[in-house]
């Protein structure tokens, strides 16, 4: 069961308060972020967190607690956030990130930060090593269910489309894939770089049940996410996001992937982002 | 040798002891279980095993997911694919994420000989030591792959074991008791000092033989526990020759030879040591095992030869 079991209204808050976090986060980095992949995602990891997620910080070792791997590394700043929001690391570690020999490193590392669970910032070996959690949990008859995050331009690592196969052929229905389909990556669109579109049609075609949402509106994630009922195949949530989201100045634009806020750029954000 | 026996065969005995046991141990491989010889192990337990199909990646990355899961997850394919094709799985899902996998590298080196080189293992050592934790063996015969294999199983966390493709007849005598991290003395000698790793174990024990009829005591070391690997125990059965010679069926840069030569360096050992192997920027010949050790010198003919030009050189 989760802890909090918010509603809309509540997970719009924290998901406000987890944006805060994120701008201060980067803007204490001494080596740079994420900021724009940090934000695209917030609203997916609130609901997973403070509703969905069979999970709590005094479960993190719970053999049937629920699993979360945040696939795209590289947004570890806004998980560790949420992270913390959610009680699994004291508040306090968060002006540390990326600081030497830190509990919160650059990408996630599971043996420097309770509620971790899978070191990643490589991409496409978050699905793969899901894929294996989620077969043991069928064999082992456990109701736990593995919850994957990735961003869209990281759907070009072929291992992605290895696990799928696996997943499709060994029905993995308690697997839940979510692609935080931001649109944007390093060098610049995802759709210039490599396009993935038809997202839907290809994950279809490799047998998963697909379904979208807007995946920067929490109640959307939350009806999209507990509506899954698909038998014998495992799913995908296409969550359509804006990279950078919430901060007018920062979303939609390529230049946020590796950018932090600083000086009256944090003071602009955090008024934007203030609880009305 | 009637006494011969495949790594693959026992490898396969092991897991379903393992099993039998009560060890949940699931095996991963990647559409090679014939390469696994793991039919009797799908007999005995048909719904354990987890075949991926033709893909590396995702193997090495289920299975550590199933070890996260509380599962002693064993891969099993070819050597060459593992290595190279999963290779960051192997580095970040295996090692980094230290999960409980056993990789097996099945048909290592060159024991795939005509096939040529896609299908020769001939950097799985010096690629393994470049990676943090893992432990990482080479068994030489029956007895020493047997116990190599409970202790991987036995271990929580990640193990590379190097496995020949050929049956292989008994070294080591039914009361050895394998350590890891310990050497094991075959041949006595100070002449020279062969050391050796994997099948070329053989190799070496039938050329100091063949030394030994010539009156030259040469040594044979057996180096199958790369990671742990007790230095000072080495640097001792290497102290008072004046001529090593290092043995292996892989790429001397990394392999065996760098092992030895690392070891000799940091002791101060003045004795002078020929790496034999795949040389510095070469390839396994494409062909039958005994001609592709004689073209690295590392049958034991080669062998022979290399002790005799280095003990004539010091005595003339």
């Amino acid at each position: 069961m989760n802890p909090f079991q918010l509603d809309v209204d509540g997970l719009e808050k924290k998901a406000r308060s987890i944006r805060r976090k994120i701008i201060r986060l980067n803007a204490d980095s001494p080596a740079g972020g994420h900021t724009g992949a940090d934000l695209s995602q917030v609203e997916i990891v609130t609901s997973l967190y403070f509703r969905l997620l069979n999970c709590a910080p005094d479960r993190v070792s719970d053999d049937t607690r629920d699993i979360y791997i945040q696939s795209k590394g590289h947004a570890a700043g806004g998980y560790y956030c949420c992270l913390a929001e959610a009680g699994y690391f004291p508040e306090e570690w968060l002006p540390t990130y990326q600081h030497n020999d830190s509990h919160l490193p650059g990408h996630p590392v599971r043996q420097k930060t309770p509620g971790v669970e899978l070191n990643t910032g490589a991409l496409g070996h978050g699905l793969p090593v899901a894929v294996g959690l989620a077969l043991a949990a069928k064999r082992d008859g456990s109701s736990r269910k593995v919850y994957v995050l990735t961003g869209d331009g990281e759907l070009a690592e072929g291992s992605n489309w290895e696990a799928a196969l696996v997943a499709a052929h060994y029905k993995l229905d308690n697997l839940i894939v979510i692609n935080d389909k931001n649109k944007l990556q390093l060098a610049g669109p995802t759709v210039s770089i490599m396009k993935t579109d038809p997202l839907d049609k290809k994950w279809q075609a490799f047998g998963f049940s697909v379904t979208q949402c807007d995946g920067n509106n929490v109640a959307s994630i939350v009806e999209t996410l507990e509506g899954l009922r698909a038998e014998g195949q495992p799913n995908v949530v296409i969550a359509n996001t804006t990279k950078g989201a919430g901060v007018s100045f920062i979303a939609g634009r390529p230049e946020w992937h590796h950018r932090v806020p600083k000086g009256e750029e944090v003071e602009l954000a955090l008024k934007e982002l203030a609880d009305v | 040798m009637s006494n011969s026996e495949h790594f693959a065969n026992i490898m396969v005995q092991c897991f379903i002891e393992a099993v039998n046991n009560g060890v949940d141990l699931v095996p991963v491989v990647a559409d090679s279980t014939s390469t696994a010889k793991i039919k009797p192990f799908i007999e005995a337990f048909p719904d354990r095993l987890v075949n991926v199909g033709i893909a590396e990646q995702v193997m090495v990355g289920t299975a550590a997911g199933l070890a996260l899961a509380g599962k002693v997850a064993v891969t099993c394919n070819a050597a060459p694919f593992l290595i190279s094709r999963s290779n960051e799985q192997v580095k970040v899902d295996v090692c980094y994420n230290n999960t409980n996998v056993k990789l097996f590298g099945l048909n290592s080196g060159a024991s795939y000989g005509p096939l040529a080189s896609t299908h020769h293992s001939i950097d799985d050592i010096s690629v393994m030591r470049g990676f943090g934790n893992i432990k990482i063996f080479a068994p030489s015969c029956p007895i020493e792959c047997k116990q190599i294999i409970e202790y991987a199983i036995a271990e929580q966390g990640p193990v590379y074991i190097r496995m020949d493709g050929k049956a292989l007849p008994q070294l080591h005598s039914v009361d050895y008791n394998f350590v890891a991290g310990e050497p094991s003395l075959l041949r006595n000698g100070k002449r020279v000092v062969i050391c050796a790793m994997g099948s070329v174990v053989h190799e070496a024990v039938d050329a100091a033989d063949i030394l030994k009829s010539q009156g030259i005591e040469a040594a044979v070391v057996n180096v199958s526990s790369i990671r742990p690997l007790n230095r000072c125990a080495l640097a001792n059965m290497l102290d008072g020759t004046k001529h090593v010679v290092s043995v292996e069926e892989h790429n001397i840069n990394g392999g065996l030879g760098s092992v030895v030569a690392e070891v000799m360096a940091e002791q101060g050992m003045t004795a002078k040591l020929v790496r034999l192997g795949v040389q510095d920027g070469c390839y396994a010949a494409a062909g039958n095992r005994p001609y592709t050790r004689k073209m690295l010198s590392i049958d034991s003919a080669g062998i022979v030869n290399v002790c005799q030009q280095l003990v004539n050189q010091t005595s003339a």
